[in-house]
This record gives structure tokens, sequence and C-alpha cells, in this order.
């Protein structure tokens, strides 16, 4: 059997099967494609925050854009040579073709991986801060070092919230003393360095991870499980970071009563002392399980035999006779009973550094997300977030604030950050006098208008936002950062990075904090998801596309025109994947 | 299938009319699981999807006993296909149906039965099985994306059901998944991946992957393996159905899955696409950036929703319009017009969506615009009805056990879209919507209305594909209960529903009931003269489900041991499908099918019998053209 027209065109409608498929399936395509690009206007225009503009490194997106349309002209080049019966050149476009879309791809990469470094606070007072979480710290000789995260509850100052100008440099020297070990200290003393092997890997492992100084840290003396709801993974993370510290037990705090058998009396299913295990919870688990599953069909029957005594004499809706309802009590000797938690006593007590999304916490309690609850006393100093800030965003303040008819300008005095962190305020007033300055500059260059307004005046992002150069400009005293540094992202690795001022945040003052991740804002949200799948289709194109490369000769052999149709229909699909790129590029990068 | 298969990739340029070779014996796992034949692909759908659809019905089951026995421990005969824990999590204590657990069968049994389980029998199923054989092709386009269609459906439909058993329980959102519910709903889970919200819109990705390639294929298939002489106007009005079936799936579907990929990333990566902000719920205001927007789901999503609404149509009407003229032996009436109108409903079920949001606060602007293009599409869905029933006229018909079903499919689908006419007017939608008169609406156009139309299908096309024939005594026996029952069981809700019953009430309106007997809340007072009612449906659904049961009998029994038929052509019908052998071998024909004519030639006073298929050739050029002299002067005698 034989599927007519998969080489030759039919007649009537001028197509082979695959072209007409590949059309069809490019039509399915930008229905998903405008369905995510309007999704991006409905966003946008009824965005109740500041959209971010210009937020994106415009020039390695142009250099996408030049070698995506370069690759779209060498695949066409390709399937000509094809026509043409040179596989000779055919293998040499369509490997430029491959190696163009594995250069788009790595410089997307680097793009990601920008963001997922990039931290963002947005205060309570809708004061936005970006930065990163101290991975580096540069000392005021400008030396790159690991950051050394706090961990000994007993030290003295870490660096407040307010240091001024030229505390930064002293901040960074004492963190950088301040010990390495993280993950399970103890209250006593600093001085000790008794880390076993474990504690050094663990050493290792905190200097890769960001995420630690955003982090909830919680001195627990016990740990409720619910026999339910826990979830292993929790439970193995804490044991963990018990075990990271030596001579940590963590036992069974008071025996438990149970009856499994409802003909015996109640014995004691869980023994005081018995060390915490995911076996063992696994074990009460099942047989908690079973205890409510044996209930709930004790119960059932004796409501099933209480409604099947009433349905004999009294007719009716359900609802008009269940007030009637007797229920035989001599069903209820089947009950069993199994403790639904499981308390355990930490000694000594363990300071857990825990992921601020997982976790409920107050001063005394911190509430996992599967249940289990650990007892004891917030670290609320270091639980705060510590960053570097290179941008600070006054915008939604003053957008809230015009909204009520207030000074934006005293709104944005009264922020906490201002309020509280001198160093800022003092880039923030250079700020204002240059804001200012160019105001006056602009009614200079360009007058009023006929009703006395000026006609231009700075930009509402020039007005409210310090942008990382700007931040350097200030701190510097001078125009260090031209206009061309604004093509890339700042890099908190190069020398200018020690002019940005080290804060931490206390989290009773955050609204929202993330990465620059879909998390942070709709912004990046649909920037992460229409790049994330043009990315995608661009992978798929290197597989379809490699594929022809690398096994399409026996093909090529048998039916070139075959082979070069097939080369027509993926370069059909790499168009589109060119095509659509050419609509992100603008919406996303540019406007 | 290897045969193809290898034919396909290296062998196309030596080995063109070397049959031989394709006829060897295949495997066991390739003939019936992993086979590239449309045929088998066919009935793949046809098996699984009637499966899916029993289970969403015993999931409405336990729902309509949770309404109308709210206090009531659920009976051991359904309990029983429970496990004990599962029993234990989600039923009360005294076997009572939770709440949670009638939202969660709520949601899922809308998902099967419109994805898992309509669109697959209706499109799938019988767009597979049916037309490639009445274009003449000898398969489908792509035989391989085929398969790989049906093998994504299984998986994406299995992770549904698989859903159930998470610790979370599956979705229970509604089968629209509308956000923040959605969004937010299960978030509180330690590990989102492991959430039955979650899995719903990983397997929808599979669904709308699945349905994109079939209908990649279909139209493919349709566009460019016509046989020779199958000219457009020429297409069975089956075809051109499934022609339109798949544009709207190719188009409609994929904001779909941008809808999906957003909510999945709302609930796993943390972004704010459909939760606004300041969003609060009864923990507390919700850890997220906000800014979002729900009514961008609702678009989302309705501009897949309403086309999925013809998707399930057209292919029940498809059945129908090719049962009618065979079994009436008259032309299908208007055949043109009802082209047009199909391809206009298709045009015009893109532009109605928003009708389902009225009371969202677009605006009257907006809702005029959807109001308008709602009334218009009444239109060619009437001319499509109204062109069966004169095609009924005067004809002889014979009501056979198909015929039945394709009849009452006209008057069940005929109130069904005579209820949503009020429905397109969002004044009229500010008091009847999420009422259960909604549900009446739509159970009436897609249970009596579509399943009946698909029902007719089954039994007309059953003897092509097993050659044998179902029973007339269990297909009576299915029928007529069906059609009862399934009235007394929709027809109550249109009732309740103007009286202001909500459809996502789990116990069926207890608590909305006066609290004291000279009670003056004329709510009250309502629900409890139309609550009795539910006792009345629950019966109906359970009297339902046993008349499904001769069915069930029936397909099984007549596949082994039906009367087998003894012709090609049991109905005498004229479409290409029936010029196959029984049942078709792989490749379909044993000639090379050429068409002379269009597709309803029925009742020609100038042949033999009382039709003339489209494949047989026209008589001989001699004669045609001594015919066609005396038509000739017989013209030019009446001139003179």
């Amino acid at each position: 059997m034989d599927i007519p027209f998969t080489t030759t065109a039919r007649k009537d409608t001028g197509l082979y099967n695959a072209k007409l498929g590949i059309w069809l399936f490019l039509a399915s395509e930008v229905m998903l494609f405008g369905g995510l690009f309007s999704g991006y206007v409905f966003l946008r225009v009824f965005a109740d925050f500041t959209w971010p503009e210009r937020a994106l490194p415009i020039i390695p997106g142009l250099i996408n854009t030049f070698i995506l349309i370069g690759s779209s002209v060498t695949v066409v080049f390709a399937w000509a040579s094809l026509k043409m019966r040179k596989w000779r050149q055919f293998q040499i476009y369509m490997a430029i073709t491959i190696v163009c879309a594995g250069i788009f791809m790595i410089l997307k990469t680097i793009e990601y991986k920008a963001k997922f470094l990039h931290q963002a606070v947005k205060m309570k007072d809708f004061v936005i801060l970006e930065g990163h979480t101290h991975k580096f710290t540069i000392d005021s000789a400008g030396h790159v070092e690991e950051y050394h995260p706090p961990g000994h509850g007993g030290h003295g100052d870490d660096h407040g919230s307010g240091h001024g100008d030229g505390g930064h440099g002293e901040g960074h020297s004492s963190l950088a003393s301040e010990g390495l070990h993280l993950i399970a200290d103890q209250k006593d003393g600093h001085g000790e360095e008794s880390h076993g092997d474990d504690s050094h890997e663990e050493h290792a492992k905190s200097k890769s991870d960001p995420e630690y100084h955003n982090r909830i840290f919680f001195e627990a003396d016990t740990i409720t499980v619910s026999l339910e709801t826990f979830y292993a993974p929790f439970i193995a993370e804490l044991m963990a970071q018990a075990a990271a510290k030596d001579g940590v037990e963590i036992k069974v705090t008071a025996s438990q009563l149970g009856r499994i058998d409802p003909k015996k009396a109640e014995t004691i299913v869980v023994e005081e002392g018995e060390l915490l295990s995911i076996t063992d919870l696994k074990k009460y688990q099942a047989k908690y399980l079973e205890a409510k599953s044996q209930n709930s069909k004790v119960k059932t029957a004796q409501a099933r035999d209480a409604w099947a005594r009433l349905r004999k004499d009294a007719k009716g809706p359900a609802r008009d006779i269940k007030d009637q309802l007797e229920f035989d009590e001599s069903f209820e000797d089947f009950l069993v009973q199994y403790p639904q938690t499981l308390t355990y006593t930490i000694s000594p007590p363990v300071l857990f550094h825990l992921d601020p999304r997982k976790v409920d916490e107050s001063p005394e309690r911190a509430r996992l997300l599967d249940g289990t609850t650990l007892g004891g006393q917030l670290d609320s100093k270091h639980s705060a977030i510590e960053m570097a800030i290179d941008a600070i965003d006054f915008s939604d303040v003053a957008r809230r604030a015009e909204d009520r008819d207030r000074d934006p300008l005293v709104a944005i005095e009264n922020t906490w950050i201002l309020q509280n962190n001198p160093e800022i305020k003092k880039l923030w007033d250079i700020h204002s006098a240059k804001v200012a300055a160019l105001d006056e500059e602009l009614l200079e260059k360009h007058g009023r208008d006929k009703n006395g307004k000026q006609k231009e005046e700075a930009t509402e992002v020039e007005r409210y936002r310090m942008r990382w150069q700007d931040i350097i400009n200030h701190q510097v005293g001078e125009d260090k950062m031209g206009i061309f540094s604004g093509f890339a992202g700042p890099n908190h690795k190069a020398d200018y990075a020690k002019h940005f001022p080290n804060i931490s945040v206390p989290r009773e003052e955050v609204r929202h904090e993330s990465r620059f991740t879909p998390r942070w804002n709709n912004y990046y949200a649909i920037y992460f998801l229409i790049t994330g799948l043009h990315g995608l289709h661009v992978i798929g194109g290197i597989i379809v596309l490699g594929y022809f490369l690398f096994f399409g000769k026996k093909m090529y052999l048998n039916n070139p025109e075959r082979m070069a149709n097939r080369v027509e229909v993926g370069g059909l699909f790499w168009h589109f994947v060119d095509l659509v790129w050419i609509f992100l590029f603008p919406i996303l990068y540019l406007m | 299938m290897s045969a193809s298969t290898s034919n396909d990739t290296s062998h196309a340029a030596d080995h063109h009319g070397d049959h031989d070779d394709h006829h060897h014996e295949i495997g066991f796992l390739q003939k019936y699981f992993f086979s590239t034949d449309h045929k088998t692909i066919g009935i793949q759908y046809g098996i699984v999807s009637l499966f899916f659809i029993l289970f969403a019905f015993f999931l409405m089951m336990v729902m309509r006993w949770s309404i109308a026995n709210a206090d009531e421990p659920l009976p051991g005969w359904m309990s029983m296909f429970f496990s004990e824990n599962w029993r234990a999590q989600w039923l009360n204590p005294d076997g009572t149906v939770k709440g949670s657990t009638y939202n969660m069968f709520g949601a899922m049994h809308g998902t099967i039965m419109v994805f898992l389980g309509v669109v697959p029998l209706g499109f799938a199923a019988f767009g597979n099985y049916v037309t490639p054989l009445q274009i003449g092709a000898p398969d489908m386009a792509f035989p391989k994306l085929n398969m790989m269609s049906f093998w994504l459906y299984l998986p994406g439909g299995l992770m549904m059901i698989a859903s159930f058993f998470l610790d979370t329980g599956a979705a229970q959102a509604g089968w629209t998944n509308y956000s923040p519910l959605a969004g937010l709903m299960q978030s509180g889970a330690p590990n989102q991946w492991m959430t039955g919200q979650t899995w719903w819109l990983l397997a929808m990705v599979f669904l709308i992957s699945s349905s994109l390639l079939g209908s990649v294929n279909f139209l493919t298939t349709i566009i460019n393996l016509r046989a020779k002489g199958l000219t457009w106007m020429r297409l069975p009005f089956f075809v051109w159905a499934m022609l339109v079936t798949g544009f709207l799936l190719l188009l409609a579907f994929p904001p779909l899955e941008a809808a999906a990929l957003m909510q999945l990333s709302d609930r796993v990566f943390g972004s704010s696409f459909f939760l606004p902000t300041g969003l609060a719920t009864a923990e507390g205001a919700v850890a997220v950036a906000g800014g979002g927007s729900p009514l961008l789901y609702q678009h989302l999503f309705w501009f897949l929703g309403h086309p999925e609404v013809y998707v399930l149509l057209l292919p029940a009407i498809a059945c129908v319009a090719e049962i009618i003229p065979c079994n009436t032996r008259k032309p299908l009436w208007g055949y043109r017009p009802m082209v047009w109108s199909v391809l206009l409903l298709g045009f015009l079920s893109f532009i109605v969506w928003a009708h389902h949001m009225y009371i969202t606060g677009m605006g009257p602007g907006i809702s005029m615009f959807f109001q308008t293009t709602t009334v218009l599409i009444s239109i060619p869905s009437v001319i499509l009805l109204t062109s069966m029933i004169i095609s009924m006229w005067g004809g002889s018909i014979r009501f056979t056990v198909p015929m039945l079903w394709a009849t009452a499919f006209i008057p069940m689908f005929g109130i069904g879209g005579l209820t949503g006419l009020p429905l397109a007017f969002n004044l009229v939608g500010l008091h009847l919507h999420d009422t259960y008169y909604v549900i009446g609406h739509f159970h009436y156009v897609v249970a009596p209305g579509i399943l009946f139309g698909l029902f007719a299908g089954i039994y007309h096309w059953y003897p092509k594909i097993t050659g044998r024939s179902m029973n007339k005594v269990l297909g009576h026996l299915h029928f007529w209960p069906s059609l009862i029952f399934i009235n007394f069981l929709f027809a109550p809700m249109l009732i309740q529903g103007m009286a202001g019953f909500h459809r996502r009430w789990f116990n069926g309106g207890d608590a909305y009931l006066p609290t004291t007997p000279d009670s003056e809340d004329v709510f009250a007072n309502t629900v409890a003269n139309f609550i009795d009612l539910n006792s009345v449906m629950s019966t109906a659904a359970f009297l339902l489900a046993i008349s499904q049961v001769p069915f069930i009998f029936n397909v099984l029994f007549a596949w082994v041991f039906g009367k087998k038929v003894n012709s090609d052509n049991p109905w005498d019908a004229t479409t290409l499908e029936w010029a196959t052998p029984t049942p078709p071998g792989h490749g379909n024909f044993t000639f090379e099918p050429a068409v002379y004519r269009g597709p309803y030639e029925y009742s020609r006073p100038d042949c033999e019998e009382d039709y003339l298929p489209q494949w047989h050739e026209p008589r001989k050029k001699a004669e045609v053209t001594a015919s066609a002299d005396d038509a000739k002067k017989s013209t030019e005698a009446s001139k003179a």
C-alpha cells in the first residue's frame, strides 16, 4: 500500500502531503503564539504595576535576531543545494544553520542565568529593590570573595540595615570574618571549629547556594509531624540539617497510646525516646490510615444500619426523616484509635534554615507546607534578606501617591528604606537634585506650552528609578557609567560592584520577593513563557534539521526529491521560528 | 504495517507497484496496539473513548446520589468501586459524599466526557474509520502521526484518571478550570507537581498535542487524498463535517494550550498570569505578585470552549446526515446549503465565545457584539436541522436501529438548541447563568443530541467494521428506555434552573430550604417547591444506566456471535466506504476507487435499483450519447 502524493504534488491542490501538513501545523502554531501574544497585550494593558521597559540586554537580543535571520537564509540555501543535487553544499549550509541555532540557544542561556541570579524585593510600601543576594562580596580593595553568610547566633552585630556610605566596606569585612558553618549551628559560641567531614561538604554546598541569604532561620527544639500529611523530602531535609551538627538527637517526646484491635485495651504504639526516621513515620502513617479507614467503615455501617431501620417505617425524602435516625451504639465498640501527630524533641536545639516559600513562620512556631511544625524561636535578624542593591524603583510609590492626590515626593521620603538607611537616602538626595537639574535644563531648552506646562520634562523612569549606573555615578560623584553601559545588565563581579550598597531587609517590611523569575511579575512571567516556548521550538528545529544533516544521506541517494521536500518542510518550520522571534524581540526587548 | 513504514522512508522510489511484500505477517503488538492503520486506530479510539464515557457516567451517578440523597450513605453497590483508604479520605465517616468529592467528580465528569469521551468518539473514532474510506484513500496521509496521536491521547487520558489517586485527589475546580480558583486550589500541597490540578493541565497538554496531530492529519487527508473524480461538491456531508471539525480543532485548541501553560506556570513557578492584585482566601492574603487577569483565562478558555461545542456536535450531525438519506431512500435535501451552513457554522463558532462570560462585567458593548453573533449562529444550525427533517419528508423510511437513533437525534438536539436561544441574551444570562437551566440545555445538546447521533453511527457502521450485525431486539431495548429516561433526567433540570437552582449545590439545595414552616423567604420556598425533582432525575439517571446494559452486551456479543452480513453494502448505501471488502483489509480498496457522481443518489428513476453508488461506472459511452441524444430530441420537441 502506498500513500499517494508523498513526494509529488497533487495536481489540483498543487501540494504534496507534508507541505500541506506543515502549513496546517504552522496555522495551529500561529494560534498558539497568537494566544500568548494576546495574553501579553492583555496583561500589559491592564497591568497595575510599572511594566518594566527595556529591562533586557538589547545587544545580545539583537545579535540573536540577526543570527536567526541568517539561519533562515542558509536553510533556504541548503534546500536549494538539494534541489541542485549538491549534497556537499547542502551539508555546509545545513551545518551553518544548526550552528546559528546553537549560538542562539547559548546567548539565551546566558540571558536566563542572569535572571535567575538577580533578586528583587517589593516592600510593603511598594518600593522595589533590585540586586543580588550575597553570593560575592567585594572588599574595599576590590577583591571578589565568596560571601560568608551568618550562622553564629552568638555573634555580635552583623551589618545592620543602616550602615552609612563608608560603612559598606566595613560591613563586608565583618561579613567575611564571620565563620563559614551554616547549617546547624548551635548557639554556643562561634569559635568552635568542630566540623566533621560532613560539615565540610555542607560548607561547600552553601557557597554555591545563593538562596542561602534569603532563608528563614529558626532555632527549633521540637518537631510535630502530622502522620497523615507529612511529606518525606521535607522531613529528610530537616534530618539532614540536624545531622550536620554533631550530637543532635531527635526523639519522640512522649509515648503515644493507641488501640488497633478494637477488642483489646489501649497500648503504647509509639515509645518515648524513639529516634525520628522516615521509615518509621511511613510505618506509623500506614497504621494511622488503616485505623482511619477502619473507623469510617464502622461509622458507615452504623449509618447504613440506621437508615435501613428507618426506611422500614418512615417514608419521604431523606432530609425530612433524617432527624428520626437512631444510631446503634454497639457499632462503636469496633472503633479503633491511633495518634494523628507525633511530637519529637530536638536536643540540643538546632538552627534550621528554611525556604521562605515553604514555611509559614511566627516568632515561636514555623509550619511547613505539609503540616510539620517546628517549635522554638525565630531568628528574625538572620532571616532578613541580605542583598547588594543595584537598582531602586520608586515608580509604584509615586503612582499610588498620585492616584490618591498626594505628593509623590513626600510619599517617597516616607518610605521605610529612606527613613532607615542613610546611605540610600543620600543617593536619593543626589538623584533628586539631578532630576531637578534635568528638569530645569529641559525647561530652558524647550520652554513651556501655552498652558504654562513644561513641554518636556524628565520621564517617569528618569525621575523615580535609580538604575545601577545611577547608583554607581551617585556614589562616585561623576558620570562614570556612560550611555553604552546600558546595553548589558549590572555585573556583580565587576570592579564597580563595590559601589552597590549592601542592605538587610527585615522580612516584615517585605510584600513580595523573588528572583527575576515568573514569580516576580507578569512581565517576567510572559517573557519566560514565550521565550521558553520559542526556545523549545528552536531545540525542536535543531533536532529535525540535525537529523536531516546527519542521517539524510541514505534517503538522498534513494530519492533526492523526497529529501529536498523534507528539508523544504523543515525550512518552513524554521522560518516560522524565526518569525516568532522577530515579533518577540521588539515587544520584550525594545518596547 | 512495518512494510508500509519502511516504504515511507526509504523504498518509495524503487518499490512502486510492487505490492507483494506489503502483505507479509505483522506482529500482534503492531497489529492491535501500535498500528498505523486508520481503521485499527479508529477502533482503538472508539473502545477507549466508550470506556471513558462509561467512567464519567459513573462519576455522575455518585454526584446524582449526593444531590438527591445528600444525607444517606453512598449505597454499597456504588462504593464498592472505591478502595477502603480512598473511601476513608473522600467520603464522610458516615459514608455520605463529601462536598469536595462532589466538586472533584463534577470537574472530572465534564473533563472526561468532553475531552476524553465524546470528542475522541465522534471525531477521532468515526473520523478515523470512515473518512479515508469515504474519500477512497488507502489510509490517512500520515499513518505514523495517526498512531502517535492515539498514543498521546491514551496517556493523557490515563493521567486524568490516575490523578484521582494522588494525595490531593483530582482537579476540583470545574471542567472549565477557571482561575483564580483553579490556580489556588491544592496550592498548599508540598509538591506542586503532584496535585490533581497540575495533572489536569499536564494531561491537557497531552490531549491538545494529540488533537493537533489528528487534525493536521485529517485535513491533509481530506484535501489531498480524495479519490479520482471526488470533487468538493461530491464529498459526502460526513467528510465536510469532519473537514470543518478538523479546522476547529486545529485553530481553537492552541489558545487553550497557551492558557494551560500559563496556569501551569501560576501553579508551579508562582507567576500571576491569572491572579489579580489583592487576592485573599480564607487563609489570608495570597503570597503572589498579583497584577494578573482572571478574565484573560476565561477568554482563552472559551476561545477553545465554544468551537469545542461544534467539535462535539458536527461528527454527530455528520453521522445522522449519512444515515437519514440511506434509510429514507431519498437524496439529502439541500446538500449545498448544508455544506455552506456547516462552513459558516465553523467560522461563526470562533466569534461567539464570550456569550459564556456575560456576567463577568465585560461591558455592554462587547456583550452586544457576542449576543448578535450568537443569535446569528443559530441560522446555520437551523438550516442543518431543517434540511434533515425535510430529507425525511415523503420518504419510504426504513426504521432500522440506526435510523431510530438518528430520528430521535433531531427533536432531542432541537430541544437542546432551542433552550440555548434565551441564553444568547445577556439579560437572561443574569438570571440563568450557572443554574441547572444551563446544565439542562447543554446536556440536551450533548447527551440525547450528540450521543444519540453517535450511537446511530455505531449501529450503522458496525456491520462494516466487524462484518457482523448488531442484534435488533437489543437495539430496541437500548433505544426506547434511553429515550424515555434521558428526558426524565434532563427536562426537570430546565424547570429547576428557571427556579434558580445553582449547578454546584452538592446537596441539591438542602441548605437553602426554609428554616421554619411559615417562612416568607421567597427563594427558600421556591427551592422547597422544586427540590423533589432531584429524586426524579436521580432515579432516571440510574435507570438510564441500566438501559445501557443491552448496548454493552450487544457490542460485545455481536462482535463474535452476531449474524454475518452477506453483502459488502448491507444498507444499500451510496458512499465509498461500502465499496470495500467487509471488514476492509489493509489499504482498504481492492480496486482503484473512482467517483462518478454525488454522494446521495437514491431513488433515481433511471436505474434498476433505487440507489446508484458513487463508484459505479456510468453506462458505456455509446449508451450515454444515445440517451443524451434522446434527451436532446425530447427537449427540442417540447420546445417546438
